[in-house]
């Protein structure tokens, strides 16, 4: 058996604890006294230990140990909550956030072995002051050693008692029995428990095996060593051991695998397994030990699990209050209804259901082709399509997550950079629950990460110049999200200083991006749009935050590729607000398909208003370029043939046909030379090669085979 | 002479290994090309060609080739040479290098293929390789194959 096949739910399930540790150590620095929180935190520490324990991750395992020493003194009130310690508390789990990282990369846990942070946390524990703490490390040192196997002797000894637990063996097995007689070996029947809340009971048995096999070899087991390697069993098991040496090590050894809630047993005086009789007879024998003395093994244990926590002595009063949360979990799970599924398998899914929207596709056009007053094929072709509409509907959904695991990790960050920056700052998140296509939630942690650090950086004022203001001193950033429409609204808000556009103004000129006319003819929002160009930062400090002149620019990049949008509005001296508006999913979207000269083009449907039958007579100029006036708006107008390069087929004193579309506030109107209508389309890459024009978004393949563009309305408003 | 040619040659095979190589020889108005049959995906017919707008006078544009969206290049305009003239001989070889996405050469024809050992190659090297696709010369009783260096070829987009 081999531990790597779980290392992939290692990591994601470490990935989980690490963050939920996040979470609640940032609760308990707001509410040091939240027992809830702190019972959580100690529990979600003790898994992370198990788990990294039983991976073979030692220096991992030995920082959540540490780092588990301090929950268990906080949960038993001997220390306080400090923010030096919470500091620490947050160092420790980045640096277990590290190990995962490197586990992930190179499935080793690299040799760091952060002893500066577990310095610091056995810092925390010496801060209860006293004689104590030396106590402490002392038992502390000895942890693991000798003192495991003093208690685990002292355990033997009151469950020598106890009865040998019976075992019955096959042939082969006897057979190995009488050979191991013969060669003067001692044989022991063992009992092991794993604990009921015990995730990965397979892999502790491994490790049971393998701490076996270093005293002795397992002559047999019940269930079969095959049925353990399968998880085949509840929470016990029966090896029969022969070895030279005496028992108690071996049990010791077995105890010390964590999540192992006892193993005891005695000298093997052989079996009667032959007889049909036996098997009948150890079934209830088994459950003998078992069922008779539930306290005692329950008391044990405890004590095994406290010996873990390197506090035998002062374990009378934490038993009792301690390990009764533990019990609470350890409860049977409740029953999951979901399953993990690998994003390759859904990414070949939806590319299924792609390539069947567009044989779909074809079906309709080769019917329409055909001209046919065939009702009944009609008929089956309308059902197909809404049953492949709602196909398609169904696996985008199974795509969304909620952005909730990209925006968790934003109050500690916020939180540290208040802590560097010097100011109080609280952020305020909503609509965690949205839901986007997994591809984009993976994305937009950066973009949204820069945003609030840009608020939290250039945003809020210092508390001193916010007083000044007749401001709360601490500033807020609010996180907020919304589906609207077919959209999803990403806003990042914060009630600081705003962006002075004067300032911009004069920078923009001072760059020479701008001459000084140009700056000052612009208007607002031009000139802020200039904050999102590469290089252009109006920190008048580069700190370490943000301020590199880097930042704004990727952000807008990287929503674009993501097909979205960024905005930003701002009031001097009042705040900003950036909002993201991301369309819900990617790869397939309802669009118009229009004809320019004799080329087919696609437009999504999403930014389009309305289609206007225009008499080139009603087309004025303005500046040089050309407008109509539509119900009171003044709309520029934009040539399509001209910007993709064809002669229009249209003569230049017919009616034009011109579709609205929307940016924004911004309106547009394109003009085309016919309509084909709406059309559900799958996007496809044209490749990294050929894609040298902005409005070009992509290509689709249509119901003919042939390939119509996708022309990016956004890119050219 | 004849003997003197035989003896070197020998000296040459004992001295280091001949490896061989298959080429594509196509062809471009009146000369001969040779691809790297390891580049090569594919080869099809001629189809029609959706043109993209703004973009590098080399590139045909985009081409559907069984669901996928594959960018054609014109590798006369690319080399320098008069714009192709479709016929029934045409063909788009698709080029797939490790790691990159595919794409399509038009050519005006794709004769055979050949397999060259690497004695029978000449190395282009100095000025006339820095300005040109061509990485040797193949040399053949039917006549002289320029043989292309792809990844220059991909790499110069």
């Amino acid at each position: 058996m081999d531990v790597s096949q779980y290392l992939d739910i290692f990591l994601d399930e470490s990935r989980e604890h690490l963050q939920n540790l996040n979470t609640n150590v940032l609760a308990l620095e707001q509410d040091s006294e939240n027992m809830d929180t702190i019972n959580e935190i100690f529990r979600t520490a003790h898994t992370l230990k198990g788990m990294a324990g039983t991976m073979g991750y030692k220096r991992m395992q030995n920082l959540t140990h540490d780092m588990e020493n301090v929950f268990s003194e906080v949960r038993d009130g001997n220390i306080k909550v400090t923010s030096s310690m919470v500091d620490t508390l947050f160092q420790c789990l980045d640096a277990l956030e590290e190990y995962v990282t490197t586990i992930q990369e190179t499935s080793d846990e690299g040799d760091n072995d952060n002893q500066p942070i577990i310095n610091a946390l056995n810092a925390c524990l010496d801060a209860k002051g006293g004689e104590a703490p030396k106590e402490e490390s002392a038992k502390k040192s000895k942890k693991g050693g000798k003192k495991a196997k003093e208690a685990a002797a002292e355990e033997k000894t009151e469950t020598a008692s106890a009865e040998v637990p019976s075992i019955e063996l096959n042939e082969d097995e006897q057979k190995a029995v009488e050979d191991a007689m013969l060669a003067n070996k001692k044989l022991y029947s063992v009992l092991v428990k794993v604990q009921e809340n015990c995730l990965l009971k397979a892999a502790r048995a491994f490790l049971v095996f393998k701490a076996i096999e270093e005293f002795g070899e397992v002559v047999a087991a019940n269930p079969s060593t095959q049925d353990i390697e399968d998880e085949n069993f509840e929470f016990e098991f029966k090896v029969l051991i022969s070895s030279d040496g005496e028992l108690a090590p071996i049990i010791a050894a077995i105890k010390s695998v964590s999540e192992i809630a006892d193993a005891y047993g005695g000298v093997f005086e052989g079996s009667s397994s032959d007889s049909g009789k036996a098997e009948e007879a150890s079934e209830p024998e088994t459950a003998a030990p078992a069922e008779k003395e539930p306290e005692a093994k329950k008391e044990e244990a405890h004590e095994a699990k406290t010996t873990e926590v390197a506090k035998a002595e002062s374990a009378a009063p934490a038993k009792s209050g301690g390990s009764a949360p533990a019990k609470k979990a350890a409860g049977k799970p409740a029953v999951n209804r979901t399953v993990r599924v690998d994003i390759e398998k859904l990414d070949s899914l939806m590319n299924l259901v792609s390539e069947l929207i567009i044989a779909k596709n074809s079906l309709v056009s080769s019917a329409t082709s055909l001209g046919s007053n065939n009702s009944q094929l009609n008929d089956h072709i309308e059902y197909l399509e809404s049953v492949t509409t709602n196909l398609h509907e169904s696996v985008m959904k199974v795509r969304m997550v909620p952005i909730e695991s990209v925006v968790t990790k934003f109050p500690r960050m916020i939180r540290d950079l208040s802590k560097k920056l010097n100011k109080p700052i609280e952020l305020y998140m909503t609509g965690e629950e949205t839901e986007l296509d997994r591809t984009v939630v993976d994305e937009i942690g950066d973009p949204l990460m820069h945003l609030l650090r840009n608020s939290a950086d250039h945003g809020i004022e210092s508390p001193e110049e916010r007083a000044n203001r007749g401001k709360p001193e601490v500033g807020s950033i609010y996180l907020d999200a919304y589906q609207d429409g077919n959209n999803v609204v990403i806003e990042v808000k914060d009630d600081g200083n705003g962006i002075d556009v004067d300032a911009v103004r004069k920078k923009a000129v001072e760059r020479g991006v701008m001459t000084e006319d140009q700056a000052a003819a612009a208007d607002d929002n031009e000139i802020i749009n200039l904050l999102f160009m590469p290089s252009f930062s109006t920190a008048k400090q580069v700190t370490d935050v943000s301020g590199r002149g880097v930042g704004l620019d990727v952000v807008k990049s990287k929503i674009e590729s993501l097909s979205g949008e960024v905005d930003v509005k701002t009031k001097l001296g009042e705040g900003s607000t950036f909002s993201i508006r991301l369309p819900l999913t990617l790869a397939i979207i309802q669009a118009l398909m229009v004809v320019v000269g004799n080329e087919k083009y696609a437009m999504a449907l999403g930014g389009i208003q309305t289609i206007e039958d225009i008499n080139p007579a009603d087309i004025k100029t303005v500046q040089g370029r050309e407008v109509i006036n539509l119900r009171g708006n003044v709309i520029p107008l934009i040539r399509l043939d001209q910007v993709v390069g064809v002669e229009s087929t249209r003569s230049a004193d017919e009616n034009m046909v011109v579709v609205i579309a929307r940016k924004g506030d911004k309106l547009a109107g394109f003009v085309v030379d016919e309509l084909i209508g709406q059309q559900e389309i799958v996007i496809k890459s044209m490749g990294k090669y050929i894609n040298k024009c902005k409005f070009i978004s992509g290509a689709t393949i249509l119901g003919d085979g042939e390939i119509a563009l996708i022309i990016d309305a956004n890119a050219l408003i | 002479m004849e003997n003197e040619l035989a003896i070197s040659k020998a000296g040459f095979e004992e001295n280091s290994v001949v490896t061989t190589t298959q080429y594509i020889v196509i062809s471009l108005g009146t000369e001969q090309y040779g691809i790297d049959i390891k580049y090569i995906d594919n080869i099809v017919r001629m189809q029609q060609i959706t043109r993209v707008p703004q973009v590098s006078p080399y590139w045909k544009g985009v081409i559907n080739l069984r669901g996928e969206v594959i960018p054609v290049m014109s590798l006369r305009v690319k080399m320098g040479l008069e714009k192709d003239v479709e016929t029934k001989n045409s063909r788009i070889i698709i080029i797939k290098q490790d790691q990159h996405e595919p794409i399509g050469v038009m050519v005006d024809s794709v004769k055979e293929v050949v397999t060259l050992s690497s004695n029978q190659v000449e190395k282009v090297t100095g000025e006339a390789k820095e300005d040109g696709y061509v990485s040797g010369i193949g040399k053949q009783e039917t006549g002289l194959i320029s043989l292309l260096d792809i990844e220059q070829v991909m790499q110069d987009m």
